[in-house]
């Protein structure tokens, strides 16, 4: 399964660039700059990048709180990402959202705070598009975790039952929030439930981008021609904590030693120096480029206005008025 | 040009002039396709399969499915068959329903409309019979509508499937299943959001009635008449938003207010309107504020029981003659 240079190239850009801007993010933390809560997706860019890669424009993604890397693979901008991070007014949200990104521009509808209460969305906007007969797809992004909530369930049956274009792709990271899978699943795998559905299903290396990318592809193209959802659940390892406030006693040293060895960034960029696609010189000035791009991003966001008290009562209502 | 309609018919029609007009309107809900209580009856004949939906029972998940689909594009009407099972939808309503438009900075509306049953009478017992209206108003960003007449009800229905704004119409057993009748106009109407109506004039007490306890209260007006209580009652018609105006202007004629409602008197309807009467029209006020509701326990099954339960013109009169 293999990218042509220019799109591995590209990928490779945007996981870098998900890195930068969670490290960032990390490093503004612990400097006090900031109070954002973080949830890194460190060791996940290949997954995140790799699922939204192959979507449309016109096609919806629905991400998650892990990260950036769904939302810049769409095309989100760090520009975006951070002057709505630091809630400024002209931020995508107007600053209302911070971590619930959300990009009309880009077909990302927002983010739940309350974990899988979106999982119907997905089979919503999917049920729309064909009700418009339009090839829309939706791709709905979640943790292994998530995949308990109980609209999982209905959700899956519904998408299932009406054939409807939207691909469910669960990024198996090992966690959910400070135990390890085992503590959350009865089985190996989280996929296996599609068949209960009668919904194909895949089960993939999460570390390779060419793999996560080619068979997402292939499920947006299942989708998209009319035959019906498609689940495929990635296995990846959570290198990062599970946020800000993490004790963290609780991971296994040997497992971060066995899949650190095994780092999405690093093998991409192996497979490029290997085909001879990218020189060390040209690895060093992309990640310069790619740390100016979020560092300006930054800065531009610190100075960006602040909302004021009017805004916190505007949009609530489609008219002020009725509050 | 008026004709006669049920408040059955009044629903149906609604929805029906909706999907006619705009091709985004279709409707979900458990068994829509025949109506459990014959609101949606029809509606596939004429509109197909395709645009009445019937769901799996989810109905946090279908509630969530109305909210994709008007994320992108559509205009669904939600029906919820029992407002008791709402709550099973409670993450959706209260958490981010309302909340959508604002949290996404106004990039996404989300307009749908769920409609719900309200109401006891039916010795249905504690899980069919609710009246949970208030459950709702900490939630914001809600339209909150409930109609008493069938005149009301189409109207309202209309503007509710427009509204950019998600609603929730709330419509009373009694009134669906009751065989309740009214006019309404031949010719297409709509009725805007948060303006009350006055069901009878009057000079000595405020009641505002929401609902079926409209007719409750209008009985009550009849009996207090025999003793020269002259009581004015106001049918509110959406509870979010209140026209508090209409309010405000007929306690400052009367100096009494009663509120009534079918729901339960803690946190309840007249408890956020005795609220407002105690800040906004305080030295307005002659009397205290009373509160008619139904008390803090669940519904029984028992017809005595239920009977006893449920507020009615006489609780109403007399709180009526206990502000005199
Ligand atoms: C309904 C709900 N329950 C609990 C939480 C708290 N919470 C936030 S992230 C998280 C872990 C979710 O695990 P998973 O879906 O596997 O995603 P991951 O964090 O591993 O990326 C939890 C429990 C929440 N936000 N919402
Ligand atoms: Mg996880």
């Amino acid at each position: 399964m293999s990218l042509e240079n220019e799109k591995l190239l590209e990928l490779y850009r945007k996981m870098l660039l998900v890195r930068a801007i969670e490290q960032t993010h990390g490093k503004l933390l612990q400097e006090g700059k900031i109070q954002l809560m973080s949830h890194f997706g460190t060791g996940q860019e290949a997954v995140a990048i790799g699922v939204a890669g192959p979507l449309r424009q016109e096609d919806i993604l629905f991400g998650t709180h892990r990260g950036v890397g769904e939302y810049i693979g769409k095309g989100m901008t760090a520009k975006d990402i951070w002057l709505e991070y630091l809630g400024k007014k002209t931020g995508l949200c107007k600053g209302k959202g911070t971590l619930h990104l959300c990009d009309r521009k880009v077909n990302i509808p927002g983010l739940v705070s309350s974990l899988g209460s979106d999982f119907s969305y997905a089979v919503g906007t999917a049920l729309s598009a064909k009700m418009s007969k339009t090839d829309q797809v939706t791709l709905y992004f979640v943790g292994e975790g998530t995949c308990n909530q109980a609209d999982a369930h209905p959700s899956m049956c519904m998408a299932a039952l009406w054939k409807l274009p939207v691909v469910f792709a669960v990024c198996t990271n090992q966690f959910c929030e400070f135990a390890y899978m085992d503590e959350h699943y009865p089985t190996e795998d989280v996929a296996i439930r599609a068949a209960g559905y009668g919904m194909p299903y895949d089960i993939v290396d999460g570390q390779d981008i060419e793999t996560t990318y080619k068979v997402t592809e292939k499920a947006i193209e299942h989708a998209r021609n009319g035959k019906g959802p498609y689940l495929v659940e990635y296995k990846t390892f959570r290198m990062a904590l599970h946020h800000s406030g993490d004790p963290g006693e609780y991971v296994k040293s040997e497992d971060l030693e066995k899949w650190g060895k095994r780092d999405p960034i690093d093998l991409c960029q192996k497979k490029l120096q290997d085909r001879g696609i990218l020189t060390g010189e040209r690895d060093q000035e992309l990640r310069k480029a790619v740390q100016t791009e979020v560092d300006s991003a930054v800065e531009e966001a610190f100075s960006g206005p602040d909302p004021t008290v009017d805004d916190l009562f505007e949009d609530v209502y489609a008219q002020k008025e009725v509050i | 040009m008026a004709k006669t309609i049920s408040f059955l018919q009044a629903i149906n029609e609604a929805m029906a002039e909706e999907m006619r007009r705009d091709s985004s309107v279709f409707v979900l809900g458990e068994d829509v396709r025949i109506g459990p209580f014959g609101q949606t009856a029809g509606l596939v004949k004429e509109f197909g399969e395709e645009r009445v939906l019937n769901t799996p029972i989810a109905e946090n998940a279908i509630t969530g499915v109305a909210m994709g689909a008007a994320m992108n594009g559509g205009r669904p009407v939600l029906e919820l068959m029992f407002c008791d099972f709402t709550m099973l939808a409670m993450d959706q309503i209260c958490n981010h329903l309302g909340q959508w438009r604002y949290i996404t900075g106004n990039q996404y509306a989300v307009p749908i409309t769920i409609r719900t049953a309200v109401g006891a009478g039916f010795r249905m017992a504690y899980g069919h019979s609710q009246c949970l209206e208030s459950q709702l108003l900490q939630a914001p960003g809600l339209i909150l509508v409930e109609p008493s007449t069938p005149h009301d009800a189409k109207g309202l229905l209309k503007s509710a499937i427009r509204s950019d704004d998600p609603v929730v119409f709330f419509e009373h057993k009694k009134l669906i299943l009751g065989g309740v009748e009214g006019e309404a106009p031949e010719e297409e109407y709509t009725i805007p959001f948060g303006e009350a109506v006055i069901r009878k004039e009057g000079k000595d007490v405020t009641v505002v009635a929401f609902g079926f306890m409209v007719y409750e209260a209008l009985n009550a007006a009849q009996e207090l008449a025999q003793e020269d209580i002259d009581i004015e009652v106001i049918d509110p018609r959406t509870i979010v938003p209140l026209d508090q105006d209409t309010i405000f202007e007929s306690v400052e004629k009367t100096g009494r207010l009663v509120t009534v409602e079918e729901g339960r008197i803690r946190g309840g309807l007249g408890a956020e309107m005795a609220a407002l009467a105690c800040g906004d029209y305080f030295s307005l006020l002659k009397a205290p504020v009373q509160r008619i509701a139904a008390p803090m326990v669940p519904i029984p099954g028992s017809p005595v029981l239920e009977d006893l339960y449920l507020p009615n013109k006489d609780s109403i009169v007399r709180a009526v003659k206990r502000t005199l």
